[in-house]
Order: structure tokens, then sequence, then C-alpha cells
């Protein structure tokens, strides 16, 4: 101890005590300064931090998609449903941690799924810090399954050195059958967001609550991370019956592909649609209309080939000639399209012909103005007029379809070959005040609701009692002069076969939740009485007449073994005299006690002489045909020979029907033609010789079969008498609401 | 020991700092509060344990007031005897580094001894305590010839520069010398050499600011250079090497006057990269605020003037050497590691003595405390 106190005797000297306090004064100055520098940023940043560090956080939470409810028809059968996939998503900064997580993870990559190696490696290089970048889209889980197994802890295939790959999920909108039911469906866009149809109309419904994965501070300060699933959205199951609706678009695909490039180049006509609706529901059962188009593909161009092309205003663009039924879009114009002419084109493919296009009724009308006249008692039934073959009124010479006049037409005659001179006294009877009162009950003019979206507005499009004038009135007798549109028709011609029930015509019949259990049921809705039932009653003994009598107009429509019945249209188009022609067949089944409506319409067939009613009453026949044995309505009539070959065949088609319909799916080109519909014409016509017109015994033009009329040389149909092609009446072109030609019917 | 002990009881009471005792003890508790407040969020992320950090500092922290109690009752004056093997120890281990070292974050800074790591760059600041103090000693007068200030100078140069060039740790390397320095400016009489080597540091300093801040591309630069535009400007580069930075001002800004409240940082999850290291001051300035953030520099400055206290009593030169070559760590690494998270110099990889994560540095520091306390003990006699 001494001898180490020696050696250490050197002492802390004044001097550095001094210099001493001098390092503490340094480092209490230090102290001080920053100090300082603590107190001034909290000071003049404090709040711009604070708010920083608030929106900083937000980006630590994460959302996650939920699944939009399914489409079914009335049998449970999935019209569209919403799948998850998966996005491969790569964060090059936790890759990049360790070369040894490199080589691994690449080749997993390369192997699950054949992705590029080289690509990644390129990417790795340019971006090491990228956190996000998406390394394939849109993968089903089978495709995904192996890869998760090598970055899910715990399982078999595990590889510790996988690392930087995650999956990001969401769903894609499917369709199973393509194009069925495209325009009651509708399609989604990529943000789930429905366009047009059931998925507009119901996409608050269908659409579900996006969850949310996030961190927070729990009562102990410890993080916490949480997720909120996503809620689901709900499924609607609606009326549509699915094998309905695709025997009705066969049906319509077939007159397509007999028609297309007929006349003109082009589809079979500009538009076919085709409602069929339980009358005593409102229930529609099936709505299709052709053009029709791919649902997991609407942006498919080769759907637009043979439309009308249409205009910015999504009106259809005017041929050179008014006897042009438009300009059809080939492959060339397709090409020269600019994207906004695109999408008009696509808009008009899009929407649903038979709720949004409007159009003269024509001859369907008739039983509208029977029906006011023998509810408002301007009329008993038992009147019989005097056809001339035309009408003089309010200073207009309104002629009929068969010029050379019908003689004496009853009311059910009137109905039964469709007389536009009788239909204009039972007018004059009927008055403007109460015909307009009675259109307004049908819902001529206003919307039916039908819960699909792009219903047209037809307010506007019929007139008011104020500003009818006679020469209206007589034509809107006949269906000329106003405008409705497909449901509007289907749906007040519903209330005057089922006893006058007005029902609101609906396609969604429940709203269930995503764990099946039912959320809704929408039950039939009665809006209003239209008709009493015994006017009801002789609607339909008239309409009969049309199918069953032998001067019926729409016999043609008679499916094999059934009786139906129903009113024939044809309409005139304006400008008056070019031509063009709306034709329609308006009927139910079966005749005795209707269950069911159906309304085709056929806008502007592609044939040299539109005006007949049987480009209509062929399909309706066509459809019913196979539609009526399905529903289960036993048969009441007596099958000809030629009949029952036709339901044999029929019958060989339907085992094969599946695999056929999968072909028409995915190869629109194999067509299988049907014989059946062109024999039909020449059956049905020997049974007419009956009848004695006086065109009849005009001589006939040997190329066409049809009648010439020697003083003039027009030609007339041989099943109606009306003249083909033939605007003998003034051309009413600009002041419409006078026009009200009518050569309406057939 | 046990001589000196059975000679010396009767004579006098033995000398303890408890303050100082209890300002160590309270910082390290403090610091453990802290750094499981800061690191639980990460640390349950990385490894499912949110006290994976706060178990792995408690024991170093356990290690380290055992070396504190051993240093306070080992004799100081005996430690010049082996200032030299010290400091052979210590460069020894810097070189081992070399062929030893694990690379991690592409420098090798740890060596591993089963599974303990140990950080040499800390060892070496001891020993250029230990050293320079002994050197100190043993030039005496020569000290104020410029050979005997060189040579003293010399050997705590090469330490730095072999941390420097072994370790790339700068903040390690400049601590080391400033450590050597802060001993020289008191042991030796007058200013004036220090302010101007000061000015000229400060000088130097600015020139290159200067010339960084101007150059116009800086693509090429060093990534050193390219911190110091970093400093300039912060929010330039907040979303590259600026992030830490403007991060932890953010934190320091958002914490306002008594803070969110312990555990409540929001920065401290994820935003502020390993916040338990060097950045562990803006989670206490924004959990406890600015009240939080000057009491705890206010407990450095107490242990400061505690250190000086004790080496202005110190029963020698030797003693008050060492002691002030302790104060002198402790201070520079306090000064810089605030300068640091507050952005008033550009940042450098330095940790805050007791609290911030780094079970080599806790030991050395606390083994540094325990010289310090014997030192103490001798007081008076």
């Amino acid at each position: 101890m001494k001898r180490r106190k020696e050696k250490n005797k050197q002492k802390f000297t004044i001097g550095m005590r001094k210099k001493l306090v001098v390092l503490f004064v340094l480092v209490l100055l230090a102290f001080v300064g920053l100090g300082v520098r603590l107190i001034l940023i909290t000071k003049n940043n404090g709040e711009e931090y604070q708010k920083q560090v608030l929106s900083q956080q937000q980006y630590d939470s994460t959302t996650i998609p939920f699944r939009r409810g399914e489409i079914l028809d009335a049998n449970n059968t999935i019209l569209a449903y919403s799948e998850k996939v998966y996005n491969v998503i790569l964060d090059a900064k936790i890759l990049l941690r360790d070369s040894k997580y490199l080589d691994p993870t690449i080749k997993a990559l390369v192997r699950c799924f054949g992705l590029d190696g080289g690509d990644i490696r390129n990417y790795l290089s340019e971006h090491p810090s990228s956190q996000y970048y998406i390394l394939a889209k849109k993968l089903t889980y089978s495709e995904i399954s192996e890869f998760q197994g090598l970055i899910t802890p715990g399982s078999e295939t595990y590889d510790e050195n996988i690392q930087g790959i995650w999956f990001e999920e969401s769903y894609i909108r499917k369709y199973p059958n393509g194009s069925l039911a495209s325009d009651i469906i509708g399609f989604t866009s990529s943000d789930n967001t429905g366009m047009y149809g059931l998925e507009e109309y119901y996409n608050s419904t269908l659409s579900g609550t996006p969850g949310r994965e996030y961190g927070y501070l729990d009562d102990d300060s410890n993080l916490e991370r949480t997720t909120i699933s996503a809620t689901d959205g709900d499924s609607i199951v609606t009326t549509i019956d699915g094998n309905l609706q695709t025997i009705v678009e066969k049906h319509l695909y077939e007159f397509n592909e007999q028609y297309k490039n007929n006349a003109r180049e082009g589809n079979g006509a500009n538009n076919v649609g085709c409602i069929i609706m339980d009358i005593h529901t409102g229930e529609i059962l099936a709505m299709a209309s052709y053009p029709n188009f791919d649902l997991n593909n609407p942006r498919d161009t080769a759907a637009l080939i043979g439309m009308p092309a249409v205009d910015e205003k999504g009106n259809k663009v005017k041929g050179e000639s008014v006897y042009d039924s438009g300009v059809y879009i080939t492959e060339e114009m397709l090409q020269n399209f600019t994207d906004e002419q695109l999408y008009q084109n696509y808009n008009a493919l899009w929407k649903n012909f038979c709720i949004a296009d409007t159009y003269e009724p024509g001859s369907v009308a008739k039983p509208f103005t029977v029906a006011t006249g023998l509810e408002s008692g301007s009329i008993t039934g038992d009147e019989v007029y005097n056809c001339l073959g035309k009408l003089e009124v309010g200073g207009w010479e309104i002629k009929c379809h068969n010029t050379y006049g019908d003689g004496a037409v009853s009311v059910s005659r009137g109905i039964e070959i469709s007389c536009n001179v009788a239909m204009m006294y039972v007018a004059q009877a009927i008055g403007v005040n109460t015909f307009t009162k009675f259109q307004k009950d049908f819902g001529f003019g206003l919307k039916t609701n039908i819960d699909l979206a792009g219903e047209a507005r037809t307010e506007g499009l019929t007139y008011s009692a104020s500003n009818m004038t006679s020469t209206d009135l007589a034509t809107n007798s006949f269906g000329q002069g106003f405008n409705v549109d497909m449901i509007e028709m289907i749906t007040a011609f519903s209330s005057l076969i089922n006893g006058g029930y007005y029902y609101e015509p609906h396609v969604v019949k429940k709203v269930v939740s995503s764990s099946g259990a039912t959320i809704k049921n929408i039950e039939p809705r009665i809006l209003r009485q239209t008709i009493s039932q015994s006017t009801s009653d002789k609607i339909i003994e008239y309409c009969n007449q049309v199918v069953a009598g032998s001067e019926g107009t729409g016999k043609t429509a008679r499916p094999a073994g059934y009786m139906i019945g129903g009113k024939t249209g044809t309409a005139q188009t304006l400008p008056r005299g070019n031509h063009q022609y709306v034709v329609s067949f308006m009927g139910y089944a079966p005749a005795s006690d209707p269950d069911i409506a159906i309304y085709v319409v056929v806008d502007r067939p592609n044939v040299l002489y539109q005006d007949d009613a049987k480009f209509a009453t062929r399909i309706v026949r066509a459809i019913l045909t196979e539609a009526l044995p399905y529903l289960n309505y036993p048969m009441t009539e007596e099958l000809s020979e030629k009949e029952k070959a036709e339901l044999e065949t029929l019958r060989e088609q339907l085992v094969t029907t599946a695999v056929a319909e999968e072909e028409q799916e995915e190869n629109p080109e194999e067509v299988t033609e049907e014989a059946g519909e062109t024999e039909e014409e020449t059956t049905e016509a020997p049974e007419e010789k009956e009848r004695n017109s006086i065109w009849e015994s005009f001589d006939k033009d040997p190329t066409t079969g049809y009648y010439v009329d020697p003083s003039n040389g027009n030609l007339i149909d041989p099943d109606s008498g009306s003249v083909v092609g033939g605007d003998e009446l003034p051309d009413f072109e600009g002041v419409p609401e006078e026009a009200a030609s009518a050569s309406s019917s057939n | 020991m046990e001589r000196v002990r059975t000679l010396r009881k009767p004579k006098v009471e033995s000398y303890i700092d408890y303050s100082l005792v209890f300002i160590v003890l309270f910082l390290l508790a403090f610091g453990l509060v802290m750094l499981y407040s800061t690191s639980s969020y990460e640390a349950n992320l990385d490894y499912g344990d949110s006290a994976y950090y706060f178990k792995h500092q408690l024991g170093p922290t356990i290690i380290g007031l055992g070396a504190m109690l051993f240093m306070s009752y080992f004799p100081y004056r005996i430690l010049k005897k082996f200032a030299f093997p010290i400091y052979v120890i210590a460069a020894g281990m810097l070189l081992l580094l070399i062929p030893l070292g694990k690379t991690i974050n592409g420098a090798k800074r740890w060596l591993y001894v089963g599974s303990i790591s140990i950080q040499p760059a800390e060892v070496a600041k001891f020993a250029v305590i230990v050293f320079s103090a002994t050197l100190v000693i043993s030039l005496k007068k020569k000290l104020l010839d410029p050979k005997g200030f060189g040579t003293m100078l010399a050997f705590p140069a090469f330490l730095s520069l072999l941390v420097y060039g072994i370790t790339k740790n700068l903040s390690s390397a400049i601590i080391i010398m400033g450590i050597a320095v802060v001993m020289l400016f008191v042991s030796t009489p007058g200013y004036k050499r220090y302010v101007i080597a000061a000015l000229s540091v400060l000088a130097l300093a600015t020139v290159i600011v200067l010339i960084v801040a101007n150059s116009a591309d800086s693509s090429g630069m060093n990534y050193r250079f390219k911190r110091i535009l970093v400093w300039l400007d912060p929010a330039a580069y907040a979303s590259g090497k600026g992030f830490q930075t403007i991060q932890a001002l953010y934190a320091i800004g958002s914490g306002g006057i008594f803070g969110k409240g312990l555990g409540e940082s929001m920065q401290k999850m994820g935003f502020i990269p390993e916040a338990q290291n060097d950045m562990i001051f803006s989670i206490i300035c924004e959990e406890l605020g600015l009240f939080g953030a000057i009491a705890v520099m206010l407990m450095f400055l107490l242990l400061i003037w505690r250190l000086m206290v004790i080496a202005n009593n110190a029963p020698d030169m030797f003693g008050a050497l060492l002691v002030i070559g302790v104060m002198g760590h402790i201070a520079i690494q306090v000064i810089l590691n605030i300068a640091v998270v507050t952005n008033t110099i550009p940042n450098t990889g330095i940790t805050l003595p007791f609290i911030s994560y780094g079970g080599s540095a806790v030991i050395v520091q606390l083994a540094e405390i325990g010289v310090a306390l014997n030192v103490a003990r001798n007081i008076g006699r």
C-alpha cells in the first residue's frame, strides 16, 4: 500500500480542476442547446408532425374485398357468381434482405406460375426497394395452392427461403352460361359495379361491405391486429326459368341464322325480342333479344357485326334511302370506329331491347281498343261494321290493310282479321276522353317499374285527351301514332286476359343472404284493375279466334298439339312509306284458361317485304312447341302427320340439347338449321282456300306466289290480302301526329 | 484486497457515491422500460415475442451490474499495470473481426463466442480510457512537448483507425478519439491549441458541407456525404435515406409537452426502423413528451456532474483521469445521440448510454461506472 501511494503522488492540480469545470460547462451548454432544439421542434412543427404521424397510420390497414352476391334462376341454377382470385405480389425489399432467398424464391415462382425468371431478376435489380409489384393476375386457388404450401409455415412443403411473395385476394364475376339472359343479367365493370340489367338495378343488394384489417393499441398498449371480415353481398333469385330462357334464345338465334344477310347484309332483323310472363303474378319467365352478347366478354366486337350502327345519341344511323333499315356494322366499319363510336354501339348492344326500345305497336293494340269499348259500355260487342277498305276521318282517308274492303265485320271478326275500319268505328264510339283514360289504365305512357335497369321513359309518347284529334284517335285504335315498349305491352295484355288485374312486372322473387337465409320475398303486386272479368272473358274469346278462326291472322302461331290465343301486329314505322315494319305477335296459352303470355317483336326483318307478321308468329310457334310441353301443359289438339314428324325430330334434338347448346355458345357459326319452319307455311296455305275476297280473284305472280292487282300492279299477300310493300297511302313525313296512316295489321 | 480492507477499516468509513448509484440504476430501469415499450411491436412481428429485445437486454444488464460491483471493489490503481495488455487485447479483438466477424448489414461489428456476441468497439472505448490515463501519468511533463503530445494522440488514434477501418463504424471511432481528446484537454494547461483545433475542425466541416451541398450530381457520392445532404433537407429524402431522420422528427414533434403516454407511441410501429437502437430517444420524446425528454437529459447531466465531483475529489491523478474518461465517454455519446435524433448533426449510429439496446455497450458502460465508484471509494484516503 505504501509503495503504491508513493508512486501515485501525482495529484489533481487546481488548473486541471478548472479545466474540468470548463468541460462540464461545455457539456452543460451542449445539453441546453439540445434542449432548446427539442423545444423548438415541438413548438414549431408539433402540430404538423402530429398530423403526419396520424396520416401515416392509415397506411397500416388493408381492405378485404367482399364477395358479390349470386344471381340465380327460378330453379336455383347459377346465372352469375363471383370467384375468388389471387394476384401474386412481389415485395422486393423483403426478398432482397438476404441473398440466400433469391434463388429458391425465383425458382419456385418459375415452377409454379411459369413466370420468366430473367424478368423478375431484372425487375429486382432495377427496383430493389419496391414493395408492391404484381407478378401475375387473377389466378384461381388451384393455381396458387402449390406455392401457398411453400410459404405457409407449418405445411409439409414449407420452405423458409421463399420470401417476399404474398397473395392479394380479389373477386371476378363469372357467368357460367355465357350469353344466356345477357340482357336481363347485365355485367359488372372491373370495380364490381353493375352495368345494365339486374347487376345494375340490384347493385346495392348484390354488393357487400368490404372488410378491413388494421392494427390498434389495446388497453395494455399492445398492438393488436384486428380483422373485420368483409360482409358478402346478398344473392337474388330471379323468376327467370333457365330452360325456358334457353328455348327462347335458341329460336331467336335460329331466326337470325335463317334471315341474316338475306335482303341486306346484316342480322336477321334490327332487333328480335321475346318476353314470356306469368299472367297471374307478373313474373317474367323469360326475356331475351337478339343480338345478345357474351357476359364474360361483353366487349367482343364480333357481337356488333350485323347490328345497325347508332350515332352519339343512340339513334340508328340512317341509310342512304328511306327504304334502308339502317347502316349495318361490318368488319371494315369496326376497324374505322373511334373508341367513342365503338362504345355508342356497345351501349346499343348491351341495352335490353325488351324494356328500352319504343315503337308503334300496331295491331296488337286492337284488343285494348275493344276492351276499352266493352268496359266503358261504348260498345256491347254485338255491333257489326261495314268495312269498305277505308274510312275518312278528320279529312284523312285512312285505309285498311285490305283496301278492297271486308264487308260486314263484327267486333269479333274485327280482331280476327285485324280490321282497321272496325277499330276506328269502335274508337269513335269510345271517344277521346275515355280512350286516353283507359290508355293510362293500361299503363301506356307510364313506366312499369320492372326491376331492371334501363327501362324506357314513355311519358309523352301517348296522347292526352286535350291534344288528341279525331284522326289521332282513329290511328291509335289500331296501334299507330303512339309509342310503347315491349314490357308495357305484355304487362297490360296480361291484365286483359287474367280478369283485369294489372300486376307490376318483376324479375326477382327472393333476396337471399350469403348464408342462404331468405331476407326478402318479393310477392306479386297488383297495381290496379284495368277491366272486369266479363270483358276479359270476351277478349280471350276474340283473341282465340285470331289463331283458331278460319280467317285468323295468327294461325301460324299455333304450336303443334295446343291451342293458343293472341293478336298479330304489323306496324308501320316513320317516315311513312319507308317500307319498314315492326311485326309482332302477342299471345297466351293455353287458349281456354290462360296462364302465360308471350310477346315476340321483330323489328324490321331482313327480308324484301317486311310487312308480314308471320316472321313473329313462326317464332312464337317454335318457342311454344317446345315450351308448353316443358311447362307440363297437356296437349289438347290432335296432331297432324306433319306435326307428329316435327315433334319427333324435336324430341331427337332434345336428347342432345345440352351438347348442342354448349357448341352454340362456343361456336356460333355451327347452326342446326330447323327445316320445319318453312314447311309450315305451305301446310297452312291450303286450309285457307275457303276464303273469298276480291283480291283472291286476281292473278298470281309466278315467282312470289302473291296475287297481282291488275289496276296498279301491287303485290297482295295471299294469307292476309294486304298489299305488300305498297304504301299507296300519302306520306305524312314531317307531321307524324297527323300521319297515322295505316296498313297495319295482319 | 483482504489485507487492504482490514488495514483500513478502523481508520475511515469507505465513501460510496449513492447518488451516482441511484442515477445509474434509475437510468437502467427507465431504459429497460422504454426499450420494452419501443421494441415490443417489432419484436412481436419479427420474433413472435414482444419481450424479445427486453429479455436480450436484461441478461447483459445483470452481467453489467455484476461488472459494476466487481469494478467498484477492484482497486483502480491496479488497472495501471493492465493498461497496455488491455490496449493490446482491444486491438487484437478488432483485428480478429477480419477473419471471424460476421457480416450483418454490410459491416463486420460482432465477434461470436458461442451464442454470445461481443462488440470489440465497445471494449476499445474502455481500453482507450485506461490506456490514455496511464499514458498521461507516465508521460508527465513530457506531455507538453509536441512529441509527447503526439504520442498521447497516436495510440488512441491507432485504435480509432482500427475501429473505422474494420467495422466501418465512424461514430465509435469519433467517440474513441473524443474520449482521448477530452482527457488530454483536462490534463494539459492552456486553451489556445484546443480552440484552434476546434475551430479548424469546424471550418473543415463547414467546407465539406458547402462542397457537398453545392455539388450538382449526388449520385456518385459516398454515402457519408449523402447523409450530409439528408441532414440539410431531410424532407427531400423522406422516402429514402432521410426516412429514419424525418420519422424521428415526427415522433419528437408529435409528442408535445407531456407526450402521448408511456407505450402510446405510433411511430414505433414500423415507422422508425430499429427504434430501440439509435432512435430510442425520439420514442421517449413521443411517449413522454418534452417533459420526459428533458428529465432524461437532466438525469444524464446529474450523472456527468457526479462524475465531475468524483474526479475533482479523486485521491490521485490517475483516478481523476479515469473518471474524466468515463465522464467524457458518456457525455459525448449522450450529446451526439440527441444531436442525431434532433437532426442537429448528420445521421450517424450512436446509441444512448444505459437506454439503447446493446449488450456489450451496457456491460462496458456499467464497468466504467464501477471504476468511477471505486475511485469515489478512495476519496479522502
